[in-house]
């Protein structure tokens, strides 16, 4: 993307100053969102991103600046003006830098710029057809198709010099259901490292179907009941529960510099003994999945909690120099308009012993989570909160009434203690994960879970 | 002077390929962000940023593009992506490239002052906040996220039928975020200054404000769970408004994708509310003569003592409704409000918390991004407040939520304070004074 002696320039002149450690990022992408709403293509966009971001660090200090120009002068001139940011004199340092292959775990097959916009809208309209004409309750139905195609290159000081290409694809539908001047919507957005073939392979009339069948069920269903109950919920994106509640504690963002609940505390029991969780960017196109890291680590499998234990974090380059550890291939961004921190990739509950049907029947009384929708967390507290999109009560073991407006809150530290029973059906589900280094793509994922208290937040006393 | 040659070759190369209608954004912004983590500077950004954005007419149909590779190997790629894109448009809806208004009303946007600030005052600035956050209770234990951010944004409208607009503004911003601990429970909490000028920054009354907020929230408990007459504190209210501005797009009124639909000049809430965008308050930090299609911005009031008055619309929904566009375009079809908020009622929220026997004073709202949803107004948020007995706050409340309708709730508002408070800006600038709704849904014990 940019010339050997181009790199070595800029990485020379970003450590101009003071600076022990200078990386440069580049990143070249195409992105396309086509929306379709009520049957009509109202809108589509399409581009190109392109920039360059210069870090350096010295000692835990960090400096980034961006630009969209890659001109010799332009980068040159960044470069030096980021340096001055770093009062002090030079480091000599003799850059050799050799360019090593990544090796790509996540095979594509067909690249967004060789499938024609029809053929993309055409999926869109399976999707569309089969949610509206589910039910006549179904009053309006939203289709978006996502893709990019992200190619980046990242070289440092160390002698690191790496590309690597991104692409991923994703179908969004929302449904949404009227009656008696109420409204209420079903959502579900699945989402791979894949090209077009993923939309292609995948079953859109089931997808439509489902979006506008949580939408009928939640239009009819009642309040949910407030107040402390046991809680079940189910694989796949109710894994967003772990992701908020201690993912993003996890993080060396927080436990780096003490803020977070569970900084100091490797080799601590802090989940119950069936609580066993993974952070591993490394599954074969997975939407979160990245072959290297945005800093040229190669991605791998992270265990963070095993049977109960705090393993260990989610790191990147500069939180592991605060905490005298190696990244573990976590330091992600937005774009080359964010400086990477830790994040996490494809995060899950591994499978337990538990069987569904036991869990069902060991609740009295309880709610039952079918789908998740999103949530948040205080890192510094725990605190976090997620909202239920589609739920139940569940009564003598035994689902009944759908309920809607539920939303769960709690503290991550006392949550992790409450899972009580995991089953075996391990799914994950696809999310946009927002922090300081912007929005990226992040799997949540779990089998069917149930914590044995939490507070529920309902309308209904 | 680059940018007009830029400018002419695109439209050159689009009136090749047959085009007409043609209209380009141009946007450029600096900005400069620093962080301080125990007196150093623990982050340092520097940036400079372009995106060139493409609209054509092609066939009857609108085609988007953009590009931040912005030098002449891009026309191409970018006329013909916006071609492509329209082609696959099926709506039937009539679109244009606006020639202009009549009228634009100027405003002020841009500080020059705030642009010879030095670096290091700037630095100074973040790190004196930082150390009075510290130096006023020992049980604060951490000051995280302690910034100072500022940026210059200079834009270019321009089109084939001959309309030219340029802008230039800034703004700065300051924010910090606070850990306090007192042994037995930990609580963080934050404030911000911000706007154009940044000598009227003030790092004492922000650091002070993160630092009281979160020490009286030390010793939150749960409250048992029951409905409660509930006064959401006007941040507060703010945040929870600013997840709503979308019920109030004419786009998703045409679309059933909002419960305003056929309720203009109805009554929609009490009487007591009053909700305005106006595009040109002095100090707006979403302050702006024209919206992202060139059209003039204007001032209205979209409940008007309770009465749904008006809708925001772009040009294309105007067309669809016969109406005006009131200038609420924020690009690529996307519509929403400027500097909105809820005009100040006339009592002092000390006065509206001493009517309250038993109730809550809502100071924190969280997952407002999934709690709530803007279709139906329903939500279900994990809150955070103080308990009011007798008039007086007994204790900080924690780990409850409170549910509700909101279209149901502002029909039940008992009293609105004069308290208006603006939050984060953004591409809106929203705020609230503090408002006392008759009941919630608390859950908790």
């Amino acid at each position: 993307m940019l010339s050997k002696q181009l790199i070595e320039d800029v990485l020379n002149a970003a450590l101009s100053t003071s600076g022990d450690f200078a990386e440069i990022f580049v990143e070249d992408r195409t992105n396309s969102q086509i929306t379709l709403i009520g049957g009509i293509v109202e809108n589509t966009i399409s581009g190109r991103d392109y920039g360059v971001g210069i870090r350096i660090y010295k000692g835990f200090n960090s400096v980034y600046a961006f630009t969209n120009k890659s001109d010799r002068e332009t980068l040159i001139k960044t470069a030096k003006k980021a340096a001055q940011a770093m009062i002090g004199c030079h480091n000599d340092l003799t850059l050799n830098l050799i360019k090593s292959d990544v090796i790509n775990n996540h095979k594509i097959l067909k690249y967004p710029d060789k499938v024609s916009k029809l053929k993309k809208v055409e999926a869109m309209r399976k999707v569309y057809d089969a949610a509206k004409n589910y039910d006549d309750v179904i009053s309006q139905v939203s289709v978006t198709h996502l893709d990019h195609n992200q190619h980046i290159m990242v070289a440092n000081s160390e002698g690191l010099w790496k590309e690597d290409t991104r692409v991923r694809n994703r179908i969004v539908v929302s449904s949404v259901a009227s009656k008696n001047g109420e409204m209420q919507t079903g959502y579900l957005a699945p989402g791979a490292m894949r090209g077009f073939e993923f939309i292609e392979n995948y079953d859109l009339e089931a997808l439509g179907k489902e979006a506008s069948r949580i939408a009928k069920t939640m239009v009819n269903a009642s309040y949910c009941p407030s107040g402390k109950f046991p809680v079940l919920i189910d694989n796949g994106f109710g894994g967003v529960i772990f992701h908020e509640a201690c993912g993003h504690s996890l993080e060396a963002t927080s436990v780096a510099k003490g803020t977070s609940v569970f900084a100091g505390k490797v080799g601590e029991k802090i989940a119950s003994d069936v609580v066993t969780a993974i952070d591993d960017g490394t599954l074969p196109n997975e939407w979160g999945s990245i072959n290297i890291d945005d800093e040229g680590t190669p991605s791998q499998k992270n265990v963070l909690i095993e049977n109960g234990i705090l393993k260990g974090y989610m790191i990147d380059r500069l939180n592991g120099r605060r905490m005298g550890h190696a990244s573990t291939g976590s330091g992600r961004r937005q774009s080359y308009k964010f400086a990477p921190t830790s994040r996490m990739t494809n995060t899950y509950i591994a499978s337990g012993n538990s069987k569904r049907e036991d869990m069902f029947a060991n609740t009295e009384r309880g709610i039952y989570a079918r789908y998740m929708g999103g949530g948040s967390v205080n890192p510094s507290t725990g605190e976090f909160n997620f909202s239920v999109l589609e739920g139940y009560l569940v009564e003598n073991g035994k689902i009944t009434t759908p309920v809607r407006g539920a939303t769960l809150i709690g503290k991550g530290t006392e949550i992790l203690k409450k899972i009580d029973m995991i089953s075996d059906n391990l799914s994950y589900g696809q999310g946009m994960c927002g922090s300081s280094s912007g929005s990226v793509p992040t799997n949540v994922g779990q089998p069917l879970i149930r914590v044995s208290e939490i507070t529920v937040g309902g309308r209904e006393e | 002077m680059e940018k007009k040659i830029l400018i002419d070759k695109i439209f050159q190369y689009g009136k090749q390929l047959g085009l007409q209608d043609m209209e380009i954004s141009y946007n450029s912004d600096t900005s400069f962000d620093i962080g301080i983590f125990k007196q150093e500077i623990d982050n340092y950004s520097l940036s400079d940023n372009n995106k060139l954005s493409l609209k054509v007419i092609y066939n009857g149909k609108l085609g988007n593009s953009y590009t931040e590779k912005i030098d002449e190997t891009s026309i191409e790629m970018l006329v013909n992506e916006a071609i492509e894109n329209a082609k696959i448009i099926s709506s039937s809806d009539e679109v244009e490239i606006f020639a202009g208004s009549k009228n634009y009303t100027s405003v002020n946007t841009y500080n020059e002052n705030s642009e010879k600030v030095s670096d290091i005052d700037k630095i100074n600035f973040a790190k004196k906040a930082e150390e009075i956050a510290y130096s006023l209770d020992k049980r604060i234990v951490q000051v995280q996220d302690c910034m100072y951010i500022d940026g210059t944004e200079e834009s270019i409208l321009a089109n084939t039928k001959g309309l030219n607009l340029q802008n230039k503004s800034n703004y700065v911003l300051s924010y910090i975020g606070v850990v306090a601990n007192d042994g037995k429970q930990i609580k963080s909490s934050y404030s911000f200054a911000c706007g154009r000028d940044f000598s009227k920054l003030d790092p004492e009354e922000m650091a002070t404000e993160a630092v009281k907020k979160a020490l009286s929230m030390l010793g939150a408990k749960s409250i048992k769970s029951g409905n409660y007459p509930i006064i959401i504190k006007n941040e507060t209210m703010g945040d929870l408004l600013s997840s709503l501005t979308s019920i109030f797009s004419a786009e998703n009124v045409q679309k059933n994708l909002s419960l305003l639909k056929d309720k203009l000049n109805k009554k929609i809430a009490s009487s007591m509310l009053t909700i305005v965008d106006d595009p040109f308050m002095e100090c707006g930090l979403a302050s702006r003569s024209y919206d992202s299609e060139g059209a003039a911005c204007t001032y209205k009031k979209l409940i008007d003592k309770g009465i749904l008055k008006s809708y925001l619309y772009n040009l294309k929904t105007a067309k669809k409704d016969n109406v005006e566009t009131t200038g609420n375009s924020l690009g690529s079809s996307r519509i929403g409000p400027s500097n909105f908020y809820i005009e100040n009622g006339n009592n002092s929220l000390e006065n509206i918390m001493n009517s309250v026997k038993e109730g809550l004073l809502i100071t924190g709202l969280d997952g407002l991004h999934a709690g709530l949803n803007a279709i139906s107004g329903d939500f279900s948020l994990s809150a955070s407040g103080y308990l009011i007995e007798n008039g007086t706050i007994k204790h900080p409340v924690e780990q409850i939520t409170v549910a509700g309708n909101f279209f149901e709730m502002i029909k039940s508002i008992e009293d609105i304070a004069n308290d208006l408070k603006f939050g984060l800006p953004g591409e809106s600038y929203i705020g609230s004074p503090s408002i006392k709704f008759k009941g919630l849904a608390v859950a908790g014990e």
